[in-house]
């Protein structure tokens, strides 16, 4: 009797097992084409809840236009969601269209992940809509394209109109040495007021390359911003230590003595609370400063700040959308690609506060005006604000953030001296790019 | 099991060791004397081997293995940059970390978070477990109050603490300024002295709960008459407490802390979420360096530390445990 029973509930597990795995291949399709159903599987890495929705809204839209495609949206926690996408990718299955970062890009496309989509794009109508830092970016030093981006975060400045005026400034600062001057005159730690929200904690080296990059905009590479034309690193310039020395002060006398531990949750929070004056941060904040107490006559953006000869650099950071090599859906996930670089992508990019890949953008009143308008100025003049390219796809980003961080507060807690903290930088970039 | 456990004399040994249990159950039969072993057949042997094998496949699957997997690792050049080929270069990854200048700090911060925290998880929470061994009103809800952290994540409890302890808008600055113990804030997590200090404190607070938690448990397992004895001998209450009720919750208190040792040890939650091991590495720790080494995609590396904090623990735990027979021997 035990016996049947037993084999009885063997043959009914296989049975559902085969049921199961029959269900499974007619949802996941073969290599799709025509009136074939197909499933794509796509991963978000930035994941938030209000960021999912939308993404959720306009894979249905995609549905929609591609009645033959289904995409379900996976969306692991933003903390954990790289190394999900990785496991993922190395075993080669369960993805097709995933979020792909700048960061994560070398990586990626070193140990073969990525499918290389130049060969789709080619004669894709959508590539001459898009800007050309958009296209700078769809497409590598050796033509290969592993991501289309969807959006770009660059630095600007924060600004309170109302601690300014009362400071007796007509307006925001447009050099380092007038945010240095300003952010003084506002400092008054007495009174919880402090000039500049200065970021000390983890990923410090994004300002301060800024003050770097503006410091020796003459004469940088615009293709790597951490070289200057001779071919030597931007850290090894005596415009390099001018300006480091610039930022130290601007700590010492503009900033909260605290602010050596800030993250990015603190800076954000010290202007949006009132206490700190200035922030430099990139236009996501712009949603968050509209959600706080501060009232819209009370804050406003101006462009990156400049340097001694009048220029500034502009790095990108950018993330964007990619196809697994793995995946048995090229053709399928590539469309998706396309489609969400496309028209979609400007609402994406406005609910995002992402300075956005469509050239039609700058023709869209909602990025025009408001705080967007900085971000108009920085695009319509190149030759003011150099857009340059930070190496951040290197495979030693990570450990140089790190190690960046590390210095930078050892020389704002007296530990190290500025000299010397160029001087191993220098060295470091030096030994990295000579392997 | 000896060598008479295996053989084929294993159906007459069973039959005989029925006889025994036979025998001794029996009232006014007298006991046998055990020789000290206890001996099975093939048939006890494949029994217990069939209760014992599901847990050892399942411990052997996702534990071991995975643990000589990712041991491998520490031998090889495995960096996320470049799997498709991870060569073996022996000794290197251990070699790069003892190089590396900011080891020494790592370990020497190791020790004083695992002892500091410890010492006064342990004080702290047999303090409460004492006084919540009486019965008072109310005594259920503030049991739960005080085992409460326990139930909450440790990154959870960092994140709240980065903000407590925030120099401008931070709960502690603002109380300690209103009843002025001072006039100007003080920078918890950006001053190098305090930093690891403010770490520790918030680690102590979600530690002793599980420290009261356990003595609570033992301290209610001590039969009441030897606390009505020792009063009758005239002890005080000093004198019970460490001639009878930590000596009879001894065992649990030894577990305790070598368990605790080993999780404080493992348990960057908190350091992670506060200062990320800042500022100039002033609070960094093993298990936060080995984070960062994770998050580099330098997993040879993180795998190679792994290995020491391994290595640290067990040397420590069979001291431990040594010490402890040591001292239990006349």
């Amino acid at each position: 009797m035990r016996r049947n029973i037993a084999l009885s509930a063997t043959a009914a597990i296989s049975a559902l097992a085969l049921v199961l795995s029959a269900c499974g291949s007619s949802a996941g399709g073969a290599a799709g084409s025509g009136d074939e159903q197909v499933t794509l599987q796509m991963v978000e890495s930035l994941t938030n809840p209000a960021r999912t929705t939308l993404i959720k809204g306009m894979l249905a839209d995609f549905e929609k236009d591609h009645p033959n495609i289904k995409v379900d949206l996976i969306s692991p926690p933003t903390e954990q969601a790289d190394q999900k996408i990785q496991q993922m990718l190395q075993s080669g299955s369960g993805v097709d269209v995933l979020e792909v970062r700048d960061l994560t890009v070398g990586p990626f496309a070193n140990n073969k992940w990525l499918y290389d989509m130049a060969g789709d794009l080619k004669g894709w109508d959508g590539l001459d809509k898009l800007t050309d830092q958009a296209k700078k970016f769809t497409f590598d030093a050796a033509g290969h394209s592993y991501f289309i981006p969807y959006g770009f975060y660059g630095l600007s400045l924060f600004y309170r109109t109302d601690l300014v005026k009362e400071a007796g400034f007509d307006g925001p600062p447009a050099t380092w040495d007038d945010l240095v001057t300003e952010a003084t005159k506002i400092q008054d730690p007495a009174q919880n007021r402090y000039g500049y929200a200065f970021r000390g904690g983890s990923n410090s080296a994004g300002q301060l390359m800024s003050i770097l990059e503006a410091y020796n905009a003459d004469n940088l590479d615009a293709e790597n911003a951490y070289k200057v034309t001779s071919g030597a690193t931007i850290f090894s310039t005596p415009e390099s230590q001018t300006a480091l020395d610039k930022y130290i002060e601007l700590f010492k006398t503009g900033s909260p003595e605290s602010s050596v531990a800030w993250g990015y949750a603190e800076m954000v929070q010290a202007f949006t609370s009132g206490s700190t004056a200035f922030l430099l941060q990139d236009p996501e904040v712009i949603a968050t400063v509209k959600d706080s107490s501060l009232t819209a006559d009370q804050w406003s953006v101006a462009p990156n700040l400049l340097g001694p000869t009048g220029k500034a650099a502009w790095p990108m950071a950018t993330a964007g959308w990619g196809v697994a090599q793995a995946s048995k859906h090229h053709a399928e996930a590539t469309e998706l690609v396309k489609w969400l670089s496309g028209e979609p992508s400007i609402q994406f990019d406005k609910e995002n506060s992402l300075v956005p890949i469509q050239k039609s953008a700058s023709n869209d009143e909602f990025f025009k005006t408001g705080p967007w308008a900085a971000y108009v100025e920085m695009t319509s003049n190149p030759d003011k604000w150099i857009s340059v390219i930070e190496p951040r796809d290197s495979a030693w980003w990570t450990e140089w953030m790190q190690r960046s961080g590390s210095d930078l507060q050892n020389v704002l807690l007296g530990k190290m001296s500025t000299a010397d903290l160029l001087k191993g930088w220098d060295q470091y970039w030096t030994d990295k790019w000579n392997g | 099991m000896t060598a008479d456990g295996v053989g084929g004399a294993g159906t007459a040994r069973s039959g005989s060791t029925g006889a025994r249990r036979r025998a001794a159950s029996y009232p006014g039969k007298p006991t046998p004397p055990r020789s000290g072993t206890r001996q099975f057949g093939w048939r006890n042997a494949r029994v217990l081997l069939a209760f014992f094998a599901p847990a050892f496949v399942f411990v052997a699957i996702f534990t071991y293995y995975p643990l000589i997997r990712g041991g491998q690792m520490a031998f090889r050049k495995w960096s996320l940059w470049d799997l498709t080929e991870t060569p073996w270069i022996g000794l290197d990854n251990f070699r790069t970390l003892i190089e590396n200048p900011i080891f020494t700090t790592t370990m020497l911060n190791s020790l004083i978070w695992v002892v500091v925290s410890l010492v006064a998880q342990f004080l702290i929470g047999f303090v409460i477990a004492l006084g919540l061994r009486r019965k008072f009103r109310f005594r259920g809800v503030y049991q739960a109050l005080v085992f409460y952290p326990w139930a909450v994540s440790g990154f959870l409890i960092g994140i709240l603490f980065r903000w407590m302890f925030n120099s401008e808008f931070g709960v502690v600055n603002d109380m300690l300024m209103r009843i002025g113990l001072t006039d100007k804030p003080i920078p918890w997590l950006a001053d190098p002295k305090l930093a690891l200090a403010s770490v520790i404190i918030a680690n102590i607070w979600y530690g002793v709960a599980f420290f009261a938690i356990m003595i609570l448990a033992a301290l209610q397992s001590v039969p009441h008459e030897l606390h009505e004895a020792a009063a009758l001998d005239g002890a005080g209450r000093w004198k019970t407490l460490m001639r009878v009720t930590v000596p009879t919750i001894k065992t649990t208190l030894v577990l305790t802390v070598l368990l605790r040792v080993i999780w404080i040890f493992n348990f960057p939650d908190i350091i992670w979420a506060m200062t990320g091991g800042g500022p100039g590495n002033q609070t960094q720790i093993a298990t936060t360096w080995m984070i960062q080494f994770t998050q580099q995609g330098e997993y040879g590396l993180a795998s190679a530390l792994g290995f020491i904090v391994m290595g640290v623990l067990v040397v420590f735990t069979g001291a431990y445990l040594m010490l402890l027979t040591r001292e239990r021997k006349p």
